[in-house]
């Protein structure tokens, strides 16, 4: 073989090397992001943590498949939700079977309702502690909380979460729009009970 | 068939509105509503304020340094 054909080569090594060395500098600068959807994913912090690392290793693994220029971030939280499937975390009720939920407004009405007739929105808001926020997020079920931490917390888009999840754009809506009134009504219950 | 109540209609389209997928006629009505209703208005607030203080109450856990670092151990080492 001579020199020309292997220096071809040599540069398509060095290529490839720097491609490869770029993708996980961009993917671990997106860990923070990566990680804070998962923590709302999964109901512990040390599962969320195991889910992530496994994530991560099976991105550098398989970086090739992504295609530079489309969204990364969308790219690690698909195959961050494929190994959340994997591990069978999936046993719920099915959508349909869910309690009916309150109106949009019911959060507020019951906040403002339990105060001393103060109704301004920022110190009705107040009356919710982080700690409640994050129990109630919890309460959520998973088809609709996956939906929920991904649009709102995950600033993905619908189309995102469509993609991320595997479900219809239509499905994310629906799911968004019951899983934020679950929430809020998760929310009402723990700042002033039911 | 029960009659239409406007604030009842902008409490359905409300998440919608926020998330900025109505249609520019559907939008508009919306915000001619939010205009004119004080009762309206007031939980339009609340509900763009709620949605900021569950994302701040969930940021308010950062990643674990030791993670961070684990994932960068997970790199391709230079050869």
């Amino acid at each position: 073989m001579s020199e020309t054909t292997r220096e071809p080569d040599a540069r398509q090594i060095a290529t490839e090397a720097r491609d490869r060395v770029r993708f996980e500098e961009e993917a671990l600068a997106l860990s923070d992001q990566v990680y804070r959807v998962a923590r709302h994913l999964v109901g512990s912090r040390e599962e969320a943590e195991d889910l992530v690392q496994e994530t991560y290793a099976r991105a550098f693994r398989s970086w090739r498949s992504f295609q530079p220029g489309t969204n990364l971030r969308a790219w690690l939280l698909r195959i961050l939700t494929n190994l959340n499937i994997d591990r069978g975390r999936r046993q719920q009720r099915r959508p349909d079977e869910q309690p009916l939920e309150e109106g949009d407004y019911f959060l507020y009405n019951k906040l403002e309702a339990a105060g001393d007739g103060d109704t301004d929105e920022d110190r009705v808001v107040e009356r919710l502690s982080q700690n409640d926020v994050v129990a109630a997020l919890s309460e959520v079920p998973h088809d609709f909380r996956d939906v929920v931490v991904l649009v709102d917390i995950g600033d993905f888009t619908y189309s995102d979460a469509a993609q991320i999840l595997d479900i219809p754009i239509g499905t994310v809506m629906s799911r968004l729009h019951r899983g934020r009134r679950i929430l809020k009504q998760a929310m009402a219950e723990q700042a002033v009970g039911t | 068939m029960t009659a239409y109540d406007p604030c009842t209609h902008c409490e359905e389209v409300m998440q919608q509105y926020m998330d900025r997928v109505l249609t520019d006629s559907e939008r508009a009505e919306a915000e001619k509503h939010l205009d004119e209703c004080a009762y309206c208005r007031k939980r339009y607030r609340f509900e763009e304020t709620v949605r900021q203080y569950v994302r701040q109450a969930v940021a308010a856990e950062p990643m674990p340094v030791e993670l961070k670092t684990k994932l960068a151990a997970l790199r391709t080492p230079l050869q």
